[in-house]
């Protein structure tokens, strides 16, 4: 394993890590980003299929261990997500900032849309709110912290 | 994580079978028995998120230890200081008299427990417990504060337990007025914002009018919540349903945000629970909800 790989690794890790601090330790909901779904985003693209899909159904028991909504909604809505990550870079070349920032924002607003559709959230909420709304202020939330944290991973000389 | 754009294909072949594998697990997981499910969420609940649980309880009483240095600080500082820091400390103080109190009156059917939320996404509406089957918790064991019904417990392990509060789309609690003149399910009613969350009494017989002002308490019936437990008061009517019934709008006692500790039932001792709450007898439906039947003096 390459050094860049490590630091890669050691990148996903640090944000799982920091997602469960924010939201299982602090208790903190919406205020803190989604650092799971960055995590997978980011690793899903340094990854092949398998491992992708992978570490998104990893990522996904941890926050369904935690979740009274459908059990396994996150597990499937992660492992979609990492695939599809893993894939886009044969469609989707890219290392700009503009680029990543597209990818994150994409990513994030497919993921709350996934879910909602898995977790049967749809019925019981507003749905038109919850996707035009919610989901893009939260996948902008989450691009802005993806792009200061790869922007420090870049700084390092490492690639995306 | 090595890349893989100049492998040759069949490795890449290889590599998208396991993620298809992979994604089909995926998917099970969906479909999988709820006694599996239980099964994994306590293994990864008493593995990799243990630490995690723990710390948050750990932090919270951190937390009120250092509100007790403060407040010590500030009594050696100044008067003006000690009256200003008491006011959350002086809340604090209250909660847990009156949830002292609650116990004592609701006997040993009932233990005192820590309560925690997870602020991860789909556990909007649960917490957890520091308290397990190991103290007589079970699935179904009633959650209370000295406002009214808080919840119920969702899952057991040894020593912590989850639990949906009233705004979960599953939580369902048979109840009546608390003048017994009408009965129906309780459900809770999704606002456009958490804080617009309220129940709704659903299903009360059409030709009974139920007041705004009257209290719903648990009815005892379906042996998952003891009779008498206060959920709320009705303000008004919410729908009628094909003329023959009528659902209610009721503004829960409990705010669950607000939770930190609560009394959860141990045991299948089913009492009523009606005196707790001053709702045994006929309800004039004048009074507000919230009145824990706190003894008067006791925590002020």
């Amino acid at each position: 394993m390459s050094r860049e790989a490590w630091g890669a690794s050691v990148v996903v890790l640090l944000l799982i890590v920091g997602h469960l601090l924010l939201h299982v330790t602090l208790g903190i909901g919406r205020a803190a980003p989604d650092l799971l779904t960055l995590a997978v985003l980011l690793g899903a693209r340094r990854l092949r299929g398998g491992p992708a899909a992978g570490l998104g159904l990893g990522c996904g028991l941890l926050q369904d261990s935690l979740s009274a909504l459908a059990f396994g909604a996150a597990s499937a809505t992660y492992a979609v997500l990492g695939v599809l990550g893993s894939r886009s870079r044969d469609v989707f070349v890219g290392e700009s900032a503009l680029f990543l920032g597209l990818y994150l924002f994409c990513g994030k607003w497919l993921h709350d849309i996934l879910y909602m559709v898995l977790a049967d959230s749809v019925r019981s909420g507003d749905v038109v709110s919850a996707v035009l709304v919610d989901a893009p202020v939260g996948a902008l939330y989450m691009t802005g912290v993806g792009l200061v944290i790869m922007g420090a991973y870049r700084a390092l000389g490492w690639r995306v | 994580m090595n890349d893989y754009l100049d492998e040759p294909r069949r490795s890449r072949w290889r590599d998208l079978s396991v993620g298809a594998v992979l994604l089909a697990a995926a998917f099970l997981l969906l479909f999988l028995p709820p006694q599996y499910q239980t099964s994994v969420r306590r293994t990864m609940r008493a593995t990799v998120l243990r630490p995690f649980i723990m710390a948050q309880s750990d932090l919270l009483a951190g937390g009120l230890r250092r509100v007790d240095v403060t407040e010590l600080r500030a009594q050696r500082d100044s008067l003006s200081a000690v009256v200003a820091a008491q006011a959350s400390l002086a809340e604090e103080n209250r909660r847990l008299r009156a949830l002292l109190g609650l116990q004592e009156r609701t006997g040993p059917s009932f233990q005192a427990a820590e309560l925690v939320r997870v602020g991860m996404e789909g556990g909007g509406s649960t917490f957890l417990l520091r308290i397990g089957s190991a103290a007589g918790v079970h699935v179904g064991s009633p959650v209370i504060v000295p406002e009214g019904l808080l919840g119920v417990v969702w899952d057991v392990d040894r020593g912590t337990a989850q639990g949906i509060d009233w705004t979960h789309p599953d939580f369902r609690a048979s109840a009546m007025t608390a003048d017994g003149r009408a009965y129906g399910i309780v459900e809770p009613r999704r606002g456009r914002f958490r804080e617009e969350d309220r129940l709704a009494l659903t299903g009360a017989p059409f030709h009974t009018d139920i007041p705004a002002g009257t209290r719903v308490v648990t009815s005892g019936r379906g042996g998952i919540y003891p009779r008498g437990i206060l959920i709320g008061t009705v303000v008004g009517v919410e729908e009628s349903e094909t003329g023959w019934r009528k659902s209610y709008v009721v503004q829960p006692a409990v705010r669950p945000a607000a939770v930190t500790h609560a009394l959860v039932g141990v045991g299948d001792d089913h009492a009523d629970l009606s005196r707790l709450w001053n709702v045994a007898h006929a309800d004039s439906g004048s009074t507000a909800a919230g009145q824990a039947g706190i003894p008067p003096g006791s925590d002020r």
